[in-house]
């Protein structure tokens, strides 16, 4: 049976410490590079802030974590790909990115609504010795392609090799944990598999509760988002069609700035 | 053959036309471009058989339990440990990157003398001269462990004075040590029965104790609650990450943290809202609404507030004696859901800011934070692994690094029942390396190794046949075979767990409002005592917006 992995995340449970992006970066070899800056690093996992515009007392804050939303229906990366680098996995519902394919002339990237693709700028490279730290399970891409997240794709291959050993079919979810669902100290991130109805997860994700980020454009994302906050289900439908972004005013402050 | 002119345009035209139709530029362009993208020297992981590794995180004293993937013998990702009874699955963000650390490039390897290159030898005999010559002070950064004994034997035997850089969450607890005697090392915070939690500026969710601990508390309890069973009320001068979390936040001036706690207790103590009964604060309400920009109608609520829902615990950041005093004032001074003594033993610290006249030399631990400087013109030898700059230290000694020595783990600052876990030593360290116990091991062969000394330790807490040993499961250590079964379980991940803090046991005297004190506000990167960050830590902080980079931090 075919499953349909995703994420219900919690952002009244997200306290921003930003332990999902450090597990990500470290378990996927995101090489340290010191050129790198807001514009052209790589961050498969990035925690936004955005505010509901108050200031004062009144104002409040919220942290979204935002990654690959792995859209199920009309893929915008998979729509502009001339090379077939991108396909949404029939058995998983992961959206994956074959970098030997990627040609790097980044139409993904701009096709992307939610901002969650990067391009390797250089050689990915370590300070000397650090090589010794890389995951074995992950190879390092090559500069010129881009990149994003997979769901932690090596470690679904360790639970199917797992579940084939022991003469099974099916993993068993409790052995596909990706990186940033383990790390959240809060258990903000909930994983399981949409598909099936009884899943925790796809429970959540349809709880009153629980909204999808620009969910009018039909992408049909299996990363979910949940709060009981009205004001935060309301940045998820931003008018300019994008994600909200966040920009940094001066040390403490920020402002939502769509676009 | 005569080449004309025409000939050669014609030629020329036609190689011109020639190029656009062939393939072969296009196709050595793109050769060019995959050959480079996949040049040999690429880096790529290490292969070799994987194994995982159960040991505590001994970057910082809260001992949080790691789980550690080792990959040829070289540990390669770390994780939380869900069984671990303190940090419960979670580790801080910069524990997901600190595998790397040893590689860090400002990795210290070799022994420095005021900036030029020296070795252990001149290092050992100028320490060995300067303990001759005149007293001589250790500082420590986490006391408690088997290396701290011997850094406090050394000190104790060559007529100097120890000395602890302590914890901002065991600073908080300071103040009670004046007003009942026990020691703030013996003290914690009784959060799990706690009901209302009012944090004075302490990053409650941004690092404040084992991420773990109050962190899944307040999800558990509080998050996205309406009525919450537990309710964090944050008075911060700013919008902090735990502010925004909060269930209430209470803007106040900065500094404002002290008035306002004087304030709250002025209320209770006029309003007879609590049993306690004592001295007055000094600072009216209207003075207190003054100086922390809320009304006094604002400090009567959040008064109100606090006893609307008890047990009810007031945490400060740093050292703040009044804050200190409205626990007192609250009750929650040796009461369940509040300040706890955890521990019959526990010694009261020299700290280390305090002043060191006629100091011969300062030996100070690889555990001492960073921006510690002491206040002395002695000689000072500093030991540490990474090399965070701008260090006037005479001496910079290489300490081993992460996971590269063998330590124990005694008892983190906040907690409300003692623990003991062991970190064994995981990787080799560089040759160059040393630790301060080691060295002075060198100096002074009578002194008992840490190795031993924490094989005496399994041995007391093996015949004291109190508490529990958690592993994969939980063991009482009077079911445990032997002192070396149980050694050997702590060497393995396992951590010792004693009798839960009973209430009382202790009394605060407080006989006069204390005076007014406020330390520096702290956060998550202050509390991290390695002089540097983990790269990709760096690289996170440089690549989105969701912290300021921290100051003085290196990449």
């Amino acid at each position: 049976m075919s499953a349909r992995y995703g994420m219900v995340i919690d952002l009244d449970r997200c306290t921003g410490c930003g332990s999902c992006m450090m597990a990500c970066a470290s378990e996927n070899n995101v090489p340290p590079l010191p050129q790198a800056t807001a514009r052209t690093g790589l961050t498969p996992m990035l925690v936004r802030k955005a505010s509901n515009g108050m200031e004062g007392g009144a104002r409040r804050e919220v942290f979204i974590p935002i990654m690959c939303m792995h859209c199920e229906h009309e893929t915008p990366c998979v729509k502009v790909c001339p090379q077939q680098a991108v396909e949404v996995d029939k058995a998983t519902g992961i959206v994956m990115q074959m970098p030997q394919r990627c040609l790097g002339c980044r139409y993904c990237m701009t096709a992307c609504p939610y901002h969650a693709r990067y391009f390797n700028w250089w050689d990915p490279a370590w300070p000397k010795g650090m090589e010794k730290s890389l995951n074995p399970g992950v190879a390092s891409r090559m500069r010129g392609v881009v990149e994003k997240c997979n769901m932690c794709h090596a470690r679904l291959h360790t639970a199917k090799e797992k579940a084939a050993a022991a003469g099974k079919r099916e993993i068993d979810l409790a052995d596909y944990v990706p990186a940033c669902v383990e790390a959240c100290p809060t258990g903000a991130i909930r994983f399981g598999n949409l598909a099936d109805p009884n899943d925790a997860a796809s429970k959540e994700a349809r709880s009153p509760e629980a909204f999808r980020l620009l969910a009018r454009i039909g992408t049909e994302p299996k990363v979910y988002y949940k709060s009981k906050e009205a004001w935060v289900r309301a940045l998820a439908e931003s008018k300019s069609g994008s994600v909200p972004e966040v920009k940094r005013v001066e040390a403490g402050h920020a402002e939502v700035q769509h676009g | 053959m005569k080449v004309s002119r025409r000939d050669l345009l014609v030629w020329s035209a036609g190689a011109a036309a020639g190029l656009i139709v062939t393939p072969v530029p296009w196709k050595l362009l793109d050769d060019t471009s995959i050959w480079s993208q996949n040049w040999p020297w690429i880096p790529q992981p290490t292969r070799g058989p994987v194994e995982m590794k159960q040991s505590v995180c001994t970057l910082c004293p809260q001992g949080c339990g790691m789980r550690v993937r080792m990959a040829a013998g070289w540990p390669v990702g770390v994780a939380g440990v869900s069984s671990h009874p303190v940090s419960r699955g979670a580790l801080c963000p910069l524990g997901f990157g600190a595998h790397q650390l040893n590689w860090h490039p400002q990795r210290l390897k070799t022994v420095r003398h005021r900036g030029g290159a020296s070795a252990w030898g001149d290092a050992q005999a100028a320490f060995a001269k300067a303990c001759k010559e005149g007293p001589v002070v250790v500082i420590d950064g986490y006391p408690g462990r088997a290396a701290s004994s011997m850094l406090e034997s050394f000190a104790q035997k060559h007529d100097g004075g120890y000395r602890v850089v302590l914890s901002a969450e065991t600073r908080a607890l300071t103040p009670y040590e004046k007003w009942s005697g026990v020691p703030a090392s013996a003290l914690g915070y009784d959060l799990e029965n706690a009901k209302t939690i009012v944090s004075f500026g302490a990053p409650l969710l941004d690092g404040w104790g084992a991420p773990g601990r109050f962190t899944r508390l307040w999800a558990e309890r509080a998050a996205g609650m309406n009525d919450p069973q537990l309710r964090l009320i944050q008075v911060d001068e700013s919008l902090s990450r735990t502010a925004s979390r909060a269930w209430q936040w209470v803007p106040v001036r900065a500094s404002a943290e002290s008035a306002l706690a004087a304030g709250v207790a002025r209320v209770l103590l006029e309003e007879r809202l609590v049993a306690w009964r004592g001295p007055m604060p000094s600072l009216t309400l209207a003075e207190a609404a003054e100086r922390t920009g809320l009304s006094a109608d604002a400090i009567r609520d959040l008064a109100r507030t606090i006893v609307a829902r008890t047990p009810a615990v007031a945490i400060g950041n740093g050292i703040d004696p009044e804050i200190a005093a409205l626990n007192v004032v609250l009750g929650a001074a040796a009461t369940p859901g509040g300040i706890v003594r955890r521990s019959k033993r526990g010694a009261a610290y020299v700290p280390a800011d305090a002043a060191m006249p006629s100091v011969r030399a300062a030996l100070i631990d690889a555990s001492v934070p960073w921006d510690f400087a002491p206040q002395t013109d002695a000689e000072v030898f500093r030991f540490a692994a990474w090399d965070g700059g701008s260090s006037r230290a005479d001496w910079l000694l290489p300490a081993p690094g992460f996971l590269e020595e063998l330590m124990d783990v005694p008892t983190a600052p906040t907690l409300a029942a003692e623990t003991y876990a062991i970190a064994p030593s995981l990787t080799k360290p560089p040759a160059e390396v040393q630790s301060a116990a080691q060295f002075l091991g060198g100096i002074d062969p009578s002194l008992t190794p840490v190795d031993k000394i924490i094989h005496s330790r399994c041995g007391n807490l093996f015949h004291a046949r109190a508490g529990t040993l958690i592993g994969r499961e939980a063991t009482p250590v009077a079911k445990i075979a032997s002192a070396q079964a149980l050694e050997e379980q702590l060497q393995k991940g396992a951590v010792w767990v004693g009798e839960a803090a009973r209430p009382g046991g202790w009394r605060c005297e407080l006989k006069e409002w204390p005076a007014a004190a406020s330390g520096p506000p702290e956060n998550l990167t202050a509390t991290w005592s390695a002089p540097v960050l983990p790269p990709l830590a760096t690289k996170l902080y440089q690549e989105s917006s969701l912290r300021e980079m921290p100051a003085r931090r290196n990449a």
